[in-house]
C-alpha cells in the first residue's frame, strides 16, 4: 500500500467525513488516493478559509475538522486559521504536503519549514518519515487534537513518503509517553469546593469555552439551579448556560454585560469552569473579583494561577468534576430558592443598569444592537451564529442571547477577522439541519469572501449579515475614545457593492433599508436552500458600550460618551 | 525578581524535542546562558539542563508551560542550593605570560594540550569555581574559553 493510500485509510478509520482544502504539487499523491475514498473533499479558495472551515466544523461537531494544503504557500496560508483554532482550543488536524526528503533543506520549490512555522501555534506536529509510520501518525494526530484541552495538530508528510509502497498495518491505539489527557479527579478537592459553595453568601458560577468542549452544560446548569447562583460567562462561554435562564447574567469583559461586570466585582465566591482568565474577560487581573474566593476547574493544569491566583484548583474533565460537585453540594444542602438576598441584589443591579445608554433603545433603527436583537427574534433557538471580529461581534456579545451550547461560534482568543463566513460554512457542514448565519462586518467579510464560492458549490444556505459601516469600526472607536479622534487607516474609500459581489459568486444579495425589511429577508434567507448575503448599511459613528478600556478594571467601565453615562 | 535558576527538562529522545523546549523559553524572553543535554535511560530519553537569566516568574511560567509540551516528560526549576551541579571548561592560556606549572599547582586544572606559546587546560567545578579560575588567571592571559554549561541533578530524588 502507498503512503498516500495509508493516510486516506487512516482518516477513514477516524470516521472523517470531510476534508476542507486545496491540492498542490506536494500533496498530489494524497489527493489521488482520495479519489477512491468515500471521504468528501470540499474545495476552498484559500487555505486560511480551509482552516477556518475545519475549525468551525470541529467546534460545532466536537470532532476534529480536517484541512489540507500543499507545501510552501499552501502551508503558510494555513497559519492564521491554525493559530485561531489553537487560541480557542478547537480540535483540528491540518495535513500538509512537504517536499520529498531528498529535497529537504535545498530551498526546493515550495519548500517551507512548516513544522518550524506552526510549532508555536499547534498542540503538536508530526512528520512521518516513512509510509509505515503513517497510520500511527494519523491516529496520534486525532488522539492529541481531540482529547484533553483540544487543539490543532499538524501532520506534515513529505511527497516521497506519500509515494512509498510498503506493508502497512493500522494500530488500534497509540501510546504517547508525555501525554496523559485524562486524570482522576481528586474527590477531596471536590468536597472542599462543595463546602466553600454552600458556605458562600454571594456565589457566582463563571462558565467558559471549556464547558462547551467538555459537553458539561447540563451539570453546570444543574449546579447553578441547585445553588440558585447567578451565572456569568466568558465570550467563548456564551451559550454554555442558556442566556434566557433567569440566573443568566451574561458575559463579562471588555464589552460584557454591565450587570455581569458589576456583580462579579461583588461576589464572595467565584466558581470558574473552563476559563483562562483572559485579559479581555477580567481586565486588570489583580482588581478582578476582588472580594471573591476563587475555585477554578480546568482540564489544563497550566491554566491554574497563570493570570489570576485562585484559592482552589481542580484538575479534570469539566463534565466529570461538575457532576461530582453537584452530588457533593446536594449532600450538604437542599436546593436553594430564589428568595435570597443575593438574587434580590442581582435584581437591583439589573434595574439600575437598565438605565445605561447601551440598554436603552436610543440607537438608530439600522444599528448593531437592533439588528442582533432582531436576529434573535427571527432565528430559532437551535440556529448557529458565527461572527467576524469587530463591533458587530461585540454587539452580539451584549445583545444576542445564545440559548444552546455550540450555537455561538466566534474567534475570541486570536480575534481573527475573516473568521465568520468560513466558520458558517464549516458549521453548516457539521449541522446541515439547523439555520446557520454569519454576522459580519464589511472589514471582516472581505478578508475571506471567497468562501461564498464553496457555499455555492455545496448549496449551503448560509446567510451572511454584513453590518456595513464602510470603516474598521472597532479601531475607529478606539481612535475616537483613546486617540483623540486622530483617525488613520480606518475609512474604506472604496468598498465593494456587496449585492453585486454576492451576485458575482452566484449568491442572492440584498440591501435592507429598515428593520422590518431585515427581518423579512433574514427569514427568507434561513428558509432558502442557497446562500444569501444581506447588507445592512450602518453608521460608523455608533460605538459599542459598555466598554472597559484595555488594562483597566471593571470600575473604569465607560458606559457611553454622554454626561448621563458618567453616573454608573 | 531576577532568577538564577536552572530548568531541568526530561524529554523523549526524538528530533525536534529541543526545538519545542527552546521555543517556550524564547517566548518568555529568557536568555539561555547554559545548555547541556545528553541521552539517558537507554537512549529513550534526553535530559536537558538549561541555565536561564531573566525574570523569576517567567522561569516558573516556562517550567509549567513545558509540562504541556507533548515530548516533555518532566520539567522542574531548581535554585543553586537545590541541586548538585558541575560544569566543564576548556581554557586556552597564553603560556608566554603564565606559568603552566603554577596554574596546575594552584588549581585543579588538567592540561589537555600544550603548544609553544599556549596550552589548553580543563577545569571542572561549579560555575562559580570556573568563574574564579578564569578571573584568577587575568583576562589578558586567557586566549579563549569554551564552557559546557551546567549539568545538574536535584539533590532530592524527586520533588
Amino acid at each position: 500500500m502507498s503512503g498516500a493510500r495509508a493516510i486516506v485509510e487512516a482518516l477513514e478509520r477516524e470516521k472523517v467525513e470531510y476534508i476542507f482544502g486545496m491540492p498542490g504539487g506536494a500533496n498530489l499523491p494524497f489527493y489521488d488516493a482520495l479519489w477512491d475514498s468515500k471521504i468528501k473533499h470540499v474545495l476552498c479558495r484559500h487555505e486560511q478559509v480551509s482552516a477556518h472551515v475545519a475549525d468551525a466544523y470541529g467546534r460545532v461537531s466536537g470532532k476534529a475538522g480536517v484541512c489540507s494544503a500543499t507545501s510552501g504557500p499552501g502551508a503558510t496560508n494555513l497559519v492564521t486559521g491554525v493559530a485561531t483554532a489553537f487560541a480557542d482550543s478547537s480540535p483540528m488536524v491540518a495535513i500538509t504536503g512537504q517536499v520529498s526528503k531528498a529535497m529537504t533543506g535545498r530551498n526546493a520549490f515550495q519548500e517551507t519549514d512548516v513544522i518550524g512555522v506552526l510549532t508555536p501555534v499547534t498542540k503538536y506536529t508530526i512528520q512521518p518519515l516513512s509510509a509505515a509510520e503513517i497510520p500511527a501518525a494519523v491516529k496520534k494526530s486525532f488522539f492529541i487534537a481531540q482529547t484533553g484541552r483540544p487543539g490543532p495538530v499538524l501532520l506534515d508528510i513529505p511527497k516521497d513518503v506519500q509515494q512509498e509502497e510498503v506493508e502497512i498495518t493500522f494500530p488500534e491505539s497509540v501510546q504517547i509517553r508525555g501525554y496523559r489527557p485524562s486524570v482522576a479527579v481528586d474527590s477531596r478537592d471536590v468536597e472542599r469546593a462543595a463546602e466553600m459553595l454552600v458556605k458562600a453568601q454571594r456565589p457566582i458560577l463563571f462558565g467558559g469555552g471549556g464547558i462547551r468542549i467538555a459537553g458539561a452544560s447540563e451539570p453546570f446548569t444543574a449546579l447553578a439551579q441547585l445553588l440558585m447562583a447567578p451565572v456569568i460567562t466568558t465570550l467563548q462561554g456564551k451559550g454554555t448556560f442558556p442566556e434566557d435562564n433567569p440566573l443568566s447574567v451574561g458575559p463579562i469583559g471588555m464589552h460584557g454585560r454591565a450587570e455581569a461586570n458589576k456583580i462579579v466585582s461583588e461576589c464572595d465566591l467565584l466558581l470558574a469552569v473552563g476559563v483562562r482568565f483572559s485579559d479581555r474577560s477580567t481586565g486588570n487581573f489583580h482588581e478582578f473579583a476582588p472580594e471573591a474566593k476563587i475555585i477554578h476547574i480546568d482540564a489544563d493544569p497550566t491554566e491554574f494561577n497563570k493570570n489570576k491566583m485562585v484559592d482552589l484548583s481542580i484538575l479534570g474533565d469539566a463534565n466529570e468534576v461538575l457532576m461530582m460537585l453537584f452530588e457533593a453540594v446536594a449532600r450538604r444542602a437542599a436546593k436553594k430558592t430564589d428568595d435570597n438576598a443575593w438574587l434580590k441584589h442581582l435584581e437591583e443591579v439589573r434595574e439600575t443598569m437598565k438605565g445605561i445608554p447601551a440598554y436603552r433603545d436610543s440607537y438608530s433603527e439600522l444599528s448593531g444592537p437592533k439588528i442582533v436583537k432582531a436576529m434573535r427574534e427571527v432565528l430559532p433557538p437551535e440556529s448557529i451564529l458565527t461572527t467576524g471580529v469587530g463591533r458587530h461581534q461585540m454587539w452580539a456579545e451584549i445583545h444576542y442571547r445564545v440559548l444552546r451550547p455550540r450555537t455561538w461560534i466566534t474567534s475570541t482568543g486570536l480575534g481573527t477577522m475573516g473568521f465568520g463566513l468560513p466558520a458558517a460554512v464549516g458549521a453548516k457542514f457539521a449541522r446541515p439541519d439547523v439555520p446557520v448565519v454569519d454576522l459580519d462586518g464589511d472589514g471582516s467579510f472581505v478578508m475571506t469572501e471567497q468562501a461564498l464560492a464553496t457555499a455555492v458549490e455545496h448549496n449551503l444556505p448560509v446567510v451572511s449579515v454584513i453590518l456595513n459601516d464602510r470603516s474598521l469600526g472597532m479601531v475607529e472607536q478606539w481612535q475616537r475614545l483613546m486617540y483623540n479622534r486622530r483617525y488613520i487607516g480606518i475609512r474604506f474609500q472604496n468598498i465593494p457593492d456587496f449585492v453585486k459581489l454576492a451576485e458575482a459568486y452566484g449568491v442572492e444579495g440584498r440591501t435592507v433599508g429598515s428593520l422590518a425589511e431585515f427581518r423579512k429577508n433574514l427569514k427568507e434567507g434561513i428558509s432558502g436552500d442557497s446562500p444569501m448575503v444581506i447588507e445592512v448599511p450602518v453608521s460608523h459613528e455608533e460605538d459599542v458600550f459598555p466598554f472597559m478600556p484595555p488594562g483597566k478594571s471593571i470600575k473604569d467601565t465607560v458606559y457611553g460618551t454622554t454626561k448621563e453615562s458618567a453616573i454608573f | 525578581m531576577r532568577s538564577n535558576k536552572v530548568l531541568s527538562v526530561l524529554v523523549e529522545n526524538k528530533p525536534g524535542a529541543l526545538f519545542r523546549v527552546v521555543h517556550i523559553v524564547r517566548l518568555m524572553r529568557l536568555n539561555i546562558e547554559g545548555l547541556t543535554l545528553g541521552v539517558t535511560n537507554g537512549g529513550e530519553e534526553c535530559r536537558m539542563t538549561i541555565t536561564v537569566s531573566g525574570d523569576e516568574a517567567a522561569v516558573e511560567h516556562v517550567a509549567r508551560q513545558l509540562m504541556k509540551v507533548i515530548d516533555v516528560l518532566e520539567a522542574h526549576t531548581y535554585g543553586p542550593e537545590e541541586m548538585d551541579s558541575r560544569e566543564l571548561a576548556l581554557v586556552k592560556i597564553n603560556t608566554d605570560r603564565v606559568s603552566l606549572a603554577e596554574v596546575q599547582r594552584n588549581h585543579s586544572a588538567r592540561i589537555v594540550d600544550s603548544s609553544a606559546h599556549s596550552a589548553v587546560v580543563e577545569v571542572v567545578g561549579s560555575a562559580q569555581q570556573i568563574d574564579d579560575f578564569v578571573s584568577g588567571l587575568g583576562s589578558a592571559n586567557v586566549l579563549d574559553i569554551a564552557r559546557t554549561g551546567v549539568a545538574a541533578l536535584p539533590k532530592e530524588v524527586q520533588r
